[in-house]
């Protein structure tokens, strides 16, 4: 299920088999992680299923209980000092000094990673639409997110570190932020994105792992994710389709209005798309699958049982 | 009802009231609120009252069984000098004094501002704090009237004076002080009470000012201090037989204090206190309907765009978030050594009437100036301590608010965050020191006019910052190792501070004495610098700090 990454090149995040444990709750059970050099990597699950963890870890701000961990070739904690060097982290929940203001904090951030690029802060500033001269106290959260990002993109670091990042940021600032991690990676920036909002991760990254109780479930690029799950298809037929049911690829069949849907087996679709033709097809959609919907391959059975 | 959650006032909804609503206006839910606000406060103001109560308990028991008819008789002229006027008050009665004329003259200042800071802190804590949590837009959403709020808890620092006043009045009159008069025994209470009513009259104002909490209870605090130094110029000039005794009249503690009961008895300078504190409330409605929830009046003042060069390290950033805090404590250390210096030339001539108790913290009749001076290193020290154990907490704020997080996520190691932040306590605390010793040494020098006061008594102050240090190392090897337990250094702080201020007094041994870390470095220039001591202390600090960054550097960082 895991494909690896091209042969021949260091990964830049090599995790196997990491676990943390709290007390009696495990945050990470037997996590595996590989990223490589220049790619912009999905890291997908819900709250608590031990994004933040894995990060901190990878940040040398938690100590693991078994397992390896390499970030660029060196132990996170360790060398922790010397890797924070080569990149840049922007966690969730961004907290500021009261008495700094916000363009402060962008300057010590970045140059006590090393230095800023000027240049890129004030175009960034612009961009983000951030009014720099506030105080920390006065920041709503997504202003506070929008500082901790300006100073990360400033850096020019070699990794970026996001841990949900654009929580905070409306449409248009999530647009700016896209734009600007498309633009970090085609200078050849490596990016781990953690994240639950679907669609960021799916406009964003080369590839994907899925997160589930401290466990990677499924990684791979989203095409081979995709080749796992099913399409959705709603369909009108001049007459009613009886034999779909039994048919194999088929899922959660049900009539609606006078349209049907279901969801599709990839490999079986050729044959249910002749079945339906010969019904006499008078609308037909037939979307991809969605990430929200390979989570909830994953989670549903955890959706079943909350709703009932 | 009192069943229901208060915070929550759903008495008027559904469609049946709907004509109603405009019929309750600005205060609907008042009361719900009120009632809301007491079971918030449930700790909070038993706390602040019976507090309050039980300091006037004890300065009243401490005075009655200390102050005797021969020792006051040779207090009255050390009473009526302008320093006392200054920090006490007009020594209304003193050229007869009692224990109790003595208490409600010199203590009463302490408990009006005692009651200002409860109706201060009160206001802020239920308007503001809840506007700029965010949580009074969830309230005002309810069916509650824009000045609801406002109105409850002015309602509610009415009880909270009202019941300070009343119990301090019973207090008082049953106290070892015997002040014989049930209505001078009143009046005391009523006048500390409207203290506090004015002061929350003043916050009610202020906290409309700024959207920051901060900045309101900064506000009223800035009111209060300037307050007490007016009527402290004022009373200073009375006492002189000056021309300036009127600035006693601007201030509100200047009303409370002028009713001089048991001296003068008069009621009516209260009736300025609530004349005022009606003008505040009414500016404080009115300012508040000219502006939005969650919003100041005054516009926030925008700051820089760019750090300065300097901020670059984590020793800087240490030191940038400590500095508005050491500036402050510096320079009330200074201004409180010049009044303390300033202190000495009275003391010095009334050593020989003063009680044997309280002449022996000083080292005898004989060495006053000396055992004075060396006294008051001690006691600044031990101010210099609190200050740097808060700092040294200021670590665990900056872990727990996740900022220390994204200071480490940079390129900067555990050993260096935790030991520039020490540095700056530890520098921050040295100066500390050096302001009270210097502030000490001018004012013994102005009001004794010897000059060469001023080296020894500087070098006497400084000399304590080992023993500052050591407490600090203390607080940090106690981060580092088990963060929670960092508190468990105000016990230590509180053993030492209790035994060197006290433990003559007590009649301690000099074994149980020598536990305490401030009695070792000794109380220069009435004793030697105990130079061993001080290189021991200075040691033990480096060795607890190196036990703290051991510690931080091998655990987890809390999150937040």
């Amino acid at each position: 299920m895991t494909s690896a990454p091209r042969d021949g090149e260091t990964p830049v995040i090599s995790i196997s088999n990491l676990v943390k444990s709290y007390g009696p709750a495990r945050a990470l059970d037997g996590l595996d992680l590989r990223v490589a050099p220049g790619e912009v990597h999905g890291f997908l699950g819900p709250n608590g299923a031990g994004k933040s963890t894995a990060l901190r870890i990878l940040l040398g701000i938690l100590r693991h209980d078994s397992g390896t961990v390499r970030l660029l070739g060196g132990d996170p904690w360790s060398d922790a000092v010397s890797l924070h060097r080569r990149l840049a982290y922007v966690p969730g929940d961004v907290e500021l000094w009261p008495s700094l203001t916000g363009g402060e904090a962008i300057d010590l951030f970045a140059r006590l990673r090393g230095g800023v690029d000027r240049r890129r802060r004030e175009e960034l500033v612009e961009r983000f639409d951030l009014d720099p001269r506030k105080k920390g106290r006065a920041y709503s959260k997504g202003n506070r997110q929008k500082v901790a990002l300006i100073s990360a993109l400033a850096s020019n670091a070699e990794v970026l570190l996001l841990d949900e990042p654009t929580a905070g940021l409306d449409p248009l600032m999530e647009a700016v932020f896209q734009e600007c991690i498309r633009r970090a990676r085609d200078e050849g920036c490596t990016v781990l994105l953690s994240s639950h909002i679907l669609a960021e991760v799916e406009a964003l990254a080369d590839r994907i792992s899925i997160v589930r109780h401290g466990k990677v479930v499924e990684s791979g690029t989203l095409s081979d994710l995709r080749h796992l799950s099913r399409t959705a298809v709603t369909a009108r037929t001049a007459r009613p389709v009886s034999g779909l049911t039994d048919r194999p690829g088929v899922h959660d069949l049900r009539e609606e209005g006078g349209q049907i849907r279901f969801d599709a087996d990839a490999q079986h679709l050729p044959e249910i798309m002749r079945e339906l033709s010969s019904h006499g097809v008078q609308a037909l959609t037939a979307s991809p699958p969605t990430l929200e919907q390979l989570l909830l391959r994953h989670y549903g059975d955890e959706l079943h049982r909350s709703a009932s | 009802m009192s069943g229901a959650p208060a915070a929550a006032p759903s008495g008027r909804a559904g469609p049946a009231h709907r004509g109603t609503a405009s019929s309750g206006g600005s205060l609907t839910g008042t009361g719900s609120l009120l009632r809301f606000m007491l079971r918030r406060d449930r700790i909070w103001l038993p706390a602040w009252v019976l507090g309050m109560t039980a300091m006037l308990a004890y300065f009243a028991s401490a005075l009655g069984l200390v102050l005797d008819e021969e020792s006051l008789a040779s207090f009255a002229v050390f009473a009526t000098n302008p320093v006392m006027a200054l920090v006490g008050g007009p020594a209304y009665g003193f050229d007869d004094i009692t224990a109790a004329r003595f208490l409600v003259g010199m203590y009463g200042a302490y408990l009006m501002i005692g009651a200002a800071l409860m109706s201060i802190m009160t206001v802020s804590r239920h308007t503001r704090v809840e506007e700029q949590s965010g949580r009074a837009e969830l309230v005002r959403a309810s069916v509650v009237g824009r000045h609801a709020p406002l109105a409850a808890v002015l309602l509610l620092v009415t009880l909270m004076n009202l019941l300070t006043a009343g119990l301090m009045t019973a207090v008082f009159y049953a106290s070892p002080t015997e002040p014989g008069s049930l209505g001078s025994s009143l009046l005391f209470g009523c006048s500390v009470g409207a203290a506090g009513l004015v002061f929350a009259g003043i916050a009610a104002v202020t906290v409309q000012l700024s959207p920051y909490s901060r900045a309101a209870s900064g506000g009223a605090g800035a009111v209060l201090a300037a307050s007490f130094a007016v009527r402290g110029l004022g009373d200073m000039s009375a006492v002189q037989g000056g021309e300036l005794d009127w600035l006693s009249w601007l201030s509100p503690f200047g009303w409370s204090q002028q009713t001089a009961p048991l001296v003068l008895d008069r009621w009516w300078p209260l009736a300025i206190s609530l004349a005022a504190t009606a003008l505040l409330l009414l500016a404080g409605f009115a300012l508040q309907s000219r502006r939005d929830l969650a919003a100041g009046i005054l516009p926030d003042r925008l700051g820089s765009a760019a750090a300065p060069r300097w901020l670059r390290g984590s020793f800087s950033l240490a030191f940038r978030l400590q500095r508005a805090g050491l500036a402050w404590w510096s320079f009330a250390l200074l201004a409180g050594g010049v009044v303390f210096g300033a202190f000495l030339q009275p003391m010095a001539e009334n050593a020989e009437g003063m009680p044997a108790e309280i002449l022996a913290v000083f080292g005898g009749s004989g060495g006053m100036v000396d055992g004075y001076l060396g006294f008051m290193g001690v006691y600044f020290a031990i101010i210099a301590a609190v200050c740097a154990i808060l700092s040294a907490q200021g670590l665990r704020g900056e872990e727990q608010s996740a900022r220390a997080e994204s200071v480490l996520a940079a390129a900067v190691s555990r050993s260096g965050w935790i030991l520039s932040w020490a540095a700056v306590s530890a520098l921050g605390s040295l100066c500390l020191l050096a302001a009270a010793g210097l502030g000490e040494g001018l004012g013994a020098a102005l009001s004794t006019g010897d000059w060469g006061l001023l080296g020894p008594t500087l070098l006497g102050h400084v000399a304590h910052a080992p023993a500052v240090w050591s407490l600090l190392g203390l607080a940090l090897a106690l981060y580092g190792i088990a963060p929670r337990l960092i508190g468990l250094t105000w016990a230590v702080f509180a053993y030492g501070a209790v035994l060197s201020l006290f433990g003559d007094m007590m009649e301690l041994d000099d074994a149980v004495l020598g536990t305490s870390v401030f009695r070792h470095i000794g109380q220069y220039p009435a004793e030697d610098v105990s130079w061993a001591a001080v290189g021991v202390l200075a040691g033990i600090a480096l060795l607890l700090a190196g036990v703290g960054v051991g510690g931080f550097r091998r655990r987890d960082l809390a999150g937040a």
